[in-house]
């Protein structure tokens, strides 16, 4: 499945990519930006946590025209007279606006890198209402956070993911080059899949999705084992053969009547009876209770 | 009771005011008969259906008009999400008006997922294809040999219903068609569509609570739906469906923080929302995460705030899915809370293992409740 998110992820995708302490998620959000630059999009990263050389490093060999990295390393509060980019720009208006700079008509990738600095400053719900104004307004095509898990509290992270179509949770692996990424995916229809994967990442940032891990994947759940048709593997004959049948049609049942018979029998005559009931208002409901007619 | 007919000149109006004894049969008050409604057979409250016919008796035989069903969500949102709109289907069969609000998703994509329902009380059913000798008219096919005086009546469902006119089973696999939803009336209330104006007073309620209960409140009253409108218009029943209430998106950080600021401003709603269903003739839904909410104490004061309470806790993605156990359902189902109206005690469920299945039969997928374990009795709904 990280394949496939890494070829695209749909328009109004929002991808987390969630890392801690002991596995940094950088080089996989990386490994995003140089995808979606080879497949000729706009990219605007917002850098709070990284400088801007930092995130160039290992994307030389890529058109670089298209990569507009927003530089809020260096004072993302504000406190010079011109700074580049602060966090209370992280807003829908502002950042609608900055999506909308670049020359292409295409809507353009947004990578945060990191939601976790942003969240440290502004308060969740203005975060989260943020988020679900670029994924719902057209300026966006998709946007790819990096989120440190470890930094907020479990609700905090939990009401993020809750906005996000995928999640990847990145972990180490057994060899030092090696991790594995846990995903969940959820689609429009509502279906949740999720995938464990073992993966690395090479020098030009493409990844390579080792074999899967020991435990297997949870089933899907509409696949319905076959059932067991009691009908087969018998020591008797319960099929019929044409000859067979035949007989069986022609047989005389008792009690039949001709086609004319049954006809009139069918429709209702003018003498047959009809019950016609009109309950009223005065009709009991209890059954079971006699004693409900009395007014007592 | 016999009332003496006077003569056969007079007409036959008149006999039925002329009481020989003392006696007087009771009758009701005049019960309100709205469609799609019946009273309990518990405490004689008023009941809809919730869409989902099991959900109904475990909740004491339906939903009472004027109270709260909270729906803790499972971790992504979907079996939640799913009996909403049941809920919200079958106001749409029953002719109700519906209100729909959330912060997440426009109430229109909401309202265009409704599952289709199967209008004929009848299982579909195939017959099983025999291979036909060459002779037969084609029109024999249906035409039952033994049992022919009944081959114009309708087929009967086997499986046990209440009432099948009070709950209707309904596809998931298909939505419904956009005429049946068109008939029925429909208010939203989309958040990000209304401007938060700030309070000039500290109300313990955030803004956009304030917004929705008093959007709740104009529905209800320019539409009738209050217990003390005259009773000439016909009375109609307003269901309502809150989705996921506390989240993020609604502006309150009860999910964020272990102490929130806004601590009170969902508990204040509810209160307000029971308030406001008391009286008046409607029913809400209301979602939650709770699986986000960190401070138990505060989840608990929700629960009490409203009048039914159940959980969803889904199999996918924890560490449940792997027990051979729980491997024909989907999820665990709690009922944390039954409401007793107008009685003592309440009517709790008697089997508290209860766990859900979204069961695909034939040729659709219904949403049902089951009773593992000993009690194997297969609720189709």
């Amino acid at each position: 499945m990280l394949s496939e998110l890494l070829q695209g992820t749909d328009t109004g995708g929002f991808l987390i990519v969630q890392d801690n302490i002991s596995h940094s998620g950088r080089p996989l959000l990386k490994s995003f930006i140089s995808a979606a630059l080879n497949r000729d999009e706009d990219v605007h990263v917002l850098a709070f946590e990284a400088s801007e050389e930092e995130l160039k490093d290992g994307l030389q060999g890529l058109p670089c025209q298209r990569l507009h990295i927003h530089n809020a390393y260096i004072d993302p509060l504000g406190w010079t007279a011109h700074p580049a980019f602060t966090v209370q720009q992280f807003c829908f208006e502002e950042l609608t606006q900055l999506a909308k700079q670049t020359s292409q008509p295409k809507p353009a990738t947004l990578v945060i890198d990191s939601l976790s600095w942003i969240l440290r400053h502004l308060n969740p719900p203005h975060v989260c209402k943020t988020l679900q104004q670029l994924r719902k307004g057209g300026a966006v095509r998709a946007i790819i956070g990096l989120l440190h898990a470890d930094m907020h509290q479990r609700g905090t992270v939990g009401s993020i993911c809750h906005l996000a179509t995928s999640v990847i949770a990145v972990s180490p692996g057994m060899k030092a080059d090696e991790a594995v990424a846990k995903t969940t995916k959820r689609a429009k229809s509502g279906k949740v899949t999720q995938d464990e994967e073992i993966f690395r990442i090479n020098e030009d940032l493409t990844v390579v999705v080792l074999n899967k891990t020991s435990h297997p994947g949870p089933k899907q759940t509409d696949q319905e084992e076959p059932e067991m048709d009691p009908t087969a593997n018998l020591t008797f004959n319960l099929r019929l053969s044409d000859t067979e049948r035949e007989a069986k049609e022609k047989l005389a049942l008792p009690f039949v009547f001709s086609k004319e018979k049954k006809m009139a029998l069918l429709q209702s005559g003018p003498g047959s009876g009809r019950i016609l009931y009109e309950p009223d208002a005065n009709d009991d409901y209890d059954q079971e209770d006699p004693d409900d007619d009395l007014d007592v | 009771m016999a009332a003496p007919v006077n003569s056969v000149v007079n007409s036959s109006a008149k006999c039925s005011s002329f009481n020989a004894t003392s006696f007087q049969k009771k009758t009701r008050s005049r019960l309100i008969s709205i469609p799609g409604t019946r009273p309990s057979v518990q405490n004689g409250q008023l009941l809809v259906s919730t869409g989902v016919t099991s959900l109904d008796y475990l909740l004491g035989g339906g939903l009472a008009v004027g109270t709260v069903l909270l729906i803790e969500e499972d971790r992504y949102d979907s079996y939640s999400r799913m009996i909403l709109k049941y809920f919200l289907a079958e106001g749409v069969v029953c002719r109700h008006e519906l209100f729909v609000a959330s912060a997440q998703h426009t109430p229109d994509d909401i309202l265009q997922e409704l599952p289709s329902p199967i209008l004929d009380d009848v299982a579909i059913h195939k017959p099983v294809e025999q291979p036909r000798l060459s002779h037969e008219p084609q029109d024999s096919l249906d035409a039952m040999k033994i049992a022919w005086r009944y081959q114009n009546l309708p087929k009967v469902q086997t499986a046990l219903a209440s009432s099948s006119r009070f709950g209707h089973y309904y596809d998931v696999s298909k939505m419904m068609e956009a005429e049946i939803r068109e008939a029925a009336k429909c208010h939203r209330f989309y958040l990000p569509e209304h401007p938060t104006q700030s309070s000039p007073t500290h109300s313990p309620m955030l803004e956009s609570y304030s917004a929705l209960l008093k959007s709740l409140r104009d529905v209800i009253q320019r539409e009738g739906f209050e217990v003390t409108a005259p009773m000439s218009k016909s009375r109609n029943i307003l269901r309502i469906g809150l989705h996921s209430l506390g989240s993020t998106l609604w502006g309150d950080d009860l999910c964020c923080h272990d102490n929130p600021r806004h601590g009170h401003a969902l508990t204040t709603f509810l209160y307000g929302l029971r308030a406001l269903l008391r009286s008046s003739l409607s029913v809400a839904v209301v979602t939650v995460p709770s699986h986000l909410i960190q401070n138990r104490a505060l989840m608990g004061r929700i629960t009490r705030l409203c009048d039914n309470a159940i959980a969803l806790e889904s199999f996918k993605g924890s560490e449940r899915e792997a027990n051979p156990l729980y491997k024909d359902y989907h999820g665990l189902l709690h009922v944390r809370q039954v409401p007793h109206l107008n009685c003592l005690a309440s009517q709790l469920p008697d089997h508290k293992d209860l766990a859900f299945k979204l069961k695909r039969k034939q040729s659709h997928i219904q949403c049902g409740i089951l009773w593992p374990f000993h009690l194997f009795i297969y609720f189709d709904l």
